[in-house]
């Protein structure tokens, strides 16, 4: 257990580092890819475990179980993710989005969250460790591919392991226990739910690239909102009133 | 004479006067004509691509590309497509791989658009907004939803902007804030860097794919 602890907390400082090496600007090209030829052949290994098992599985699961099932599924899995909203909601001085997951999280509580009791009127945004750091400005890092995991900036992937540690030791051991046993339950849900996207990528001509272009910018958006979306935008604009003329 | 000239100089008065406060009306009438001319044609789009769907339902995907090319074609402004997906690389192309990269360019957008036609034809597409942005664009907003509520909406946001005939096209769409066209250019360009701008390569690496 020690030296687990200890080799993330040692992956977690490398991390850090390498975020380092970056820009921290929002407007910081998507290009920023230094390990391009490592993640290119994660890739290739994730793509190939992908077509042999979870995709596989993830068409069965979409075709044998009902849709309303699989939604009921889904709100649970979201339910299990909400108190990590919660926290990094309070770190980030988020009071409305605390509140707002809080009450969701204590109402759907009473059906282990498979069935939203306020039918969707409650909406909050999602919100991770990641995010938590870019609020308190730690550079986005370079791009990295993870083995079976998949796309993250140095800095999503920190989370990530943070996120994992703070949530197994303030959560009960069932609730831990839960987690762990639905990790390939929510793999296989969150491929089925990505299918036409993630057949979409595979078809591209350079499925890596794009996949990372679509992985920068929809967590930037995520992450940064407003603020990013609208730098982004006008930068484009710019650039298509000159592409116009 | 004397007279003539007061009542015109007086007349001069009221005609600045008179364009100077009317002006501002006559901007913001052509501004929102723009605004609603955007979504008309998004709506009017949606509307027909949704038809198109329910038409060739039972149509192989190669004749129901072939069948909906047209439409597309009628809706996107294809040139600055291809211009915007290969960035400076676009001026060092000849006339004919710049002809043959619209080709394709096209082909693989009616593609995607086929493989979702079946998805657009079960859920509702409801505008949410529109806005001009800068001289030339103009952005509408939408969203898109399951009918049975078993999937989350969609937001999407289509960017246009006025030919020379007054007429709108669609220059980009961006999906949960994902810009089809910046994808899209990362991945010319990234082939193109590696094979030292050879349009030739991309075109035939395209064309596999397809």
């Amino acid at each position: 257990m020690k030296i687990s602890y200890f080799l993330s907390y040692k992956i977690i400082i490398l991390i850090i580092i390498l975020s380092g090496c970056s820009n921290n600007s929002i407007t910081v090209s998507e290009k920023m890819d230094p390990f391009e030829k490592m993640n290119r052949k994660v890739f290739t290994f994730n793509k190939k475990v992908d077509e042999k098992f979870i995709s596989p599985i993830s068409s069965t699961y979409e075709r044998e179980i009902p849709a309303s099932t699989r939604k009921a599924i889904r709100n649970h899995i979201d339910w299990l993710d909400t108190p990590s909203t919660i926290i990094n909601s309070s770190l980030q001085i988020d009071l409305k989005n605390t509140i707002l997951a809080s009450a969701k999280f204590m109402l759907n509580g009473l059906t282990l969250g498979f069935y939203d009791l306020d039918k969707g009127e409650t909406a909050f945004k999602k919100k991770d460790i990641g995010s938590t750091l870019a609020k308190y400005n730690v550079p986005e890092g370079p791009f990295l591919m993870i083995p079976l995991i998949g796309p993250k900036t140095s800095r999503e992937f920190t989370g990530t392991i943070l996120n994992t540690n703070i949530m197994s030791n303030i959560s009960s051991a069932p609730l831990n226990d839960l987690r762990l046993l639905e990790a390939p339950l929510n793999a296989i849900d969150t491929r089925s739910k990505l299918s036409k996207t993630i057949d979409n990528i595979y078809e591209s001509p350079d499925p890596y690239i794009k996949l990372r272009s679509f992985y920068i910018q929809n967590r930037r958006n995520n992450v940064y909102g407003k603020k990013y979306i609208n730098l982004k935008n006008k930068e484009i604009d710019a650039e298509f009133e000159k592409l116009l003329e | 004479m004397q007279n003539l000239k007061n009542y015109w100089n007086k007349f001069k008065y009221i005609l600045l006067l008179a364009s100077i406060l009317f002006s501002p009306v006559f901007t913001y009438n052509s501004y929102s004509d723009d605004l609603q001319q955007g979504d008309k044609i998004i709506e009017e789009m949606i509307a027909e691509a949704q038809k198109h769907a329910l038409e060739t339902i039972e149509l192989s995907s190669e004749e129901r590309s072939k069948k909906i090319t047209p439409l597309i074609n009628k809706y996107i402004n294809l040139d600055f497509m291809a211009k915007a997906t290969t960035g400076s690389f676009w001026k060092k192309a000849t006339d004919d791989q710049k002809i043959k990269y619209k080709l394709v360019l096209l082909h693989q957008i009616v593609n995607t658009i086929e493989d979702h036609l079946n998805t657009l034809a079960t859920m509702s597409y409801k505008p949410l907004s529109s806005e001009l942005r800068g001289k030339k664009l103009v952005y509408v907003r939408g969203i898109i939803e399951d009918r049975k509520k078993n999937n989350p909406p969609i937001n999407l946001l289509w960017k246009l902007s006025k030919g020379k005939d007054e007429t709108f096209s669609i220059l980009d769409l961006e999906i949960e804030g994902i810009s089809l066209i910046r994808s899209h250019k990362s991945e010319t360009t990234s082939i193109l860097r590696k094979n030292k701008g050879d349009f030739d390569f991309l075109i035939e690496k395209l064309k596999i794919k397809k």
